[in-house]
């Protein structure tokens, strides 16, 4: 386990999202105004990218896709058309500079190799 | 863990009616049901068809979004090549529902909460119909008709996919009328470069050709009893479902009470259509009806329209006006959107970021 360098925190305006390279894994970085959040580049239902798909307002990330939310602060999911909690890394700011916890890559079960019939419903 | 309503052999028994026909069990994440599917149809319509809301936007290959993986039995996929396709585990047993038709009995699986014949769901069906009244609106615009064989029943802002003859699969279109076993489905299509079906239509075979209609489908559906405020971004042929919606608010005359406003976004001035369609509109809603033509690539340089006056005029993507014109004022709003892709994500964007909940978008992308 490592903490690995993201960005620094003025390069992620409020309720905006960044996707930074961290040596090699590809991390978005969302900061919804009280707080940043470290995850997966994807949307946990169809894999849309977020950087682009993503909204944020009011501490809640929306996929436009098909308008899958989240709320940033306490990572619950947000509405009943939500089905797949988000991931996120473990973050912390250091001197304006954003370190995540990058043990291995975060994935959703659909890129899991060894997925097994609960997966596909995402409650593996 | 998923709940079991019915044991699948209990399925298999009720829903089987004749050994031509293969029987579906589908686990779902709110529980398992039963259909049965002629090998000649999708197991997308086919489930549709019985009234359950299986997963689907496009409905024609194109979105991805009516993912299953088969658990048992044999399935024949027509478009391998499907752009909605590209992201599925094949060798999981992934498939489209839109593009599968059943070689036998199944069981499939589906990754989400699926719901048989809620309230105020009209099951779709396969009707075949003939196209005619074809109208030229503008230079790339048609207007067209489908008599269909047998009527049908279908809410303001649903669409249907066609099918026509010497065209691959299926293209989805929404309703610019509405109502209580129509047999005719009134239609507005755009044509785009290389866009088989808007050349189709343009063409010599349209007038007179026999179709197959599947519908209705959509869930960006007026009902006036549900008391909103209107708001309707749309673009291009996107502006057909929120014609049928003026058009039902008009005869129920619900801007007696209720607000409209209407964001239409074309390219120029001469690409406007349904201004005389809007005009009515704005006439009978007496102050409560707005319709604003977003040009974005001229500006004509005034407010209004120089034929129709009562239609606004405004220069710029049609989201960015509507978020413009609209921020502070999404009270008790419902909005539909409906156009191009890049423009429906950007007007959801708008409206998020205006405070609007998401329970109060309504929108299906034929991506």
């Amino acid at each position: 386990m490592s903490w690995t360098y993201l960005c620094d925190a003025s390069e992620v305006a409020p309720n905006t999202l960044k996707l930074v390279d961290a040596k090699g894994v590809r991390i978005i970085v969302a900061n919804y105004g009280s707080g940043f959040r470290a995850m997966p580049p994807i949307c946990p239902h169809m894999e849309e990218p977020l950087d682009e798909s993503g909204v944020i307002a009011n501490c809640v990330l929306t996929c436009t896709k098909h308008l899958w939310a989240w709320n940033l602060a306490t990572l619950e999911m947000d509405g009943a058309e939500t089905e797949k909690p988000l991931k996120t890394y473990d973050l912390k700011e250091e001197d304006g500079r954003l370190l995540a916890l990058v043990d291995q890559e975060l994935t959703y079960d659909f890129d899991e190799e060894d997925d097994d019939d609960d997966d596909f419903f995402g409650k593996g | 863990m998923t709940t079991t309503s019915l044991a699948r052999a209990d399925v298999a028994a009720i829903e089987r009616v004749d050994a031509d026909r293969c029987a579906i069990t589908v686990e779902t994440r709110s529980g398992t049901f039963g259909f049965d599917c002629a090998t000649s149809e999708t197991l997308l319509y086919a489930g549709l068809a019985h009234g359950l809301t299986l997963p689907h936007e496009c409905a024609t290959g194109t979105c991805g979004t009516c993912r299953a993986r088969v658990m048992s039995g044999d399935v024949e996929v027509a478009w391998e090549e499907a752009p909605g396709a590209a992201k599925l585990k094949r060798d999981k047993g992934d498939i489209l529902l839109c593009q599968a038709r059943a070689l036998g009995d199944c069981v499939l699986r589906v990754p989400s909460d699926v719901a048989e014949r809620p309230l105020r769901h009209q099951i779709p069906a396969p009707r075949p119909g003939v196209v005619g009244n074809l109208q030229q609106l503008t230079s790339d615009v048609v207007h067209f008709e489908i008599v269909l064989a047998e009527p049908m029943t279908f809410d303001a802002g649903q669409f249907v996919v066609i099918e026509a003859p010497g065209l691959e699969g299926g293209r989805a279109y929404s309703m610019v009328n509405y109502g209580r076993d129509l047999d005719r489905l009134e239609l507005v299509v755009k044509r785009k470069p290389g866009g088989g079906f808007g050349d189709w239509i343009n063409g010599p075979l349209a007038s007179g050709a026999n179709v197959k209609v599947f519908g209705p489908l959509g869930r960006a559906t007026f009902h006036p009893d549900e008391g909103h405020d209107l708001l309707m971004i749309a673009g291009g042929s996107g502006i057909a479902g929120m014609m049928s919606i003026l058009s039902r608010g008009v005869r129920e005359r619900y801007f007696e009470t209720r607000k409209a406003k209407v964001f239409f976004g074309v390219r120029t001035l001469a690409d406007g259509f349904y201004l005389e369609d809007f005009a009515r509109a704005i006439d009978a809603g007496g102050g409560n009806v707005e319709v604003t033509l977003a040009l974005s690539h001229e500006d004509a340089g005034r407010l209004d329209h120089p034929d129709f006056p009562t239609v606004k005029l405004a220069h710029g993507f049609v989201h960015e006006i509507a978020g413009e014109a609209m921020a502070g004022a999404y009270d008790n709003v419902m909005a539909y959107i409906a156009g191009p892709p890049p423009m429906v994500d950007g007007a959801i964007r708008s409206l998020i970021i205006g405070g609007v909940g998401r329970s109060a978008i309504r929108y299906d992308k034929f991506g």
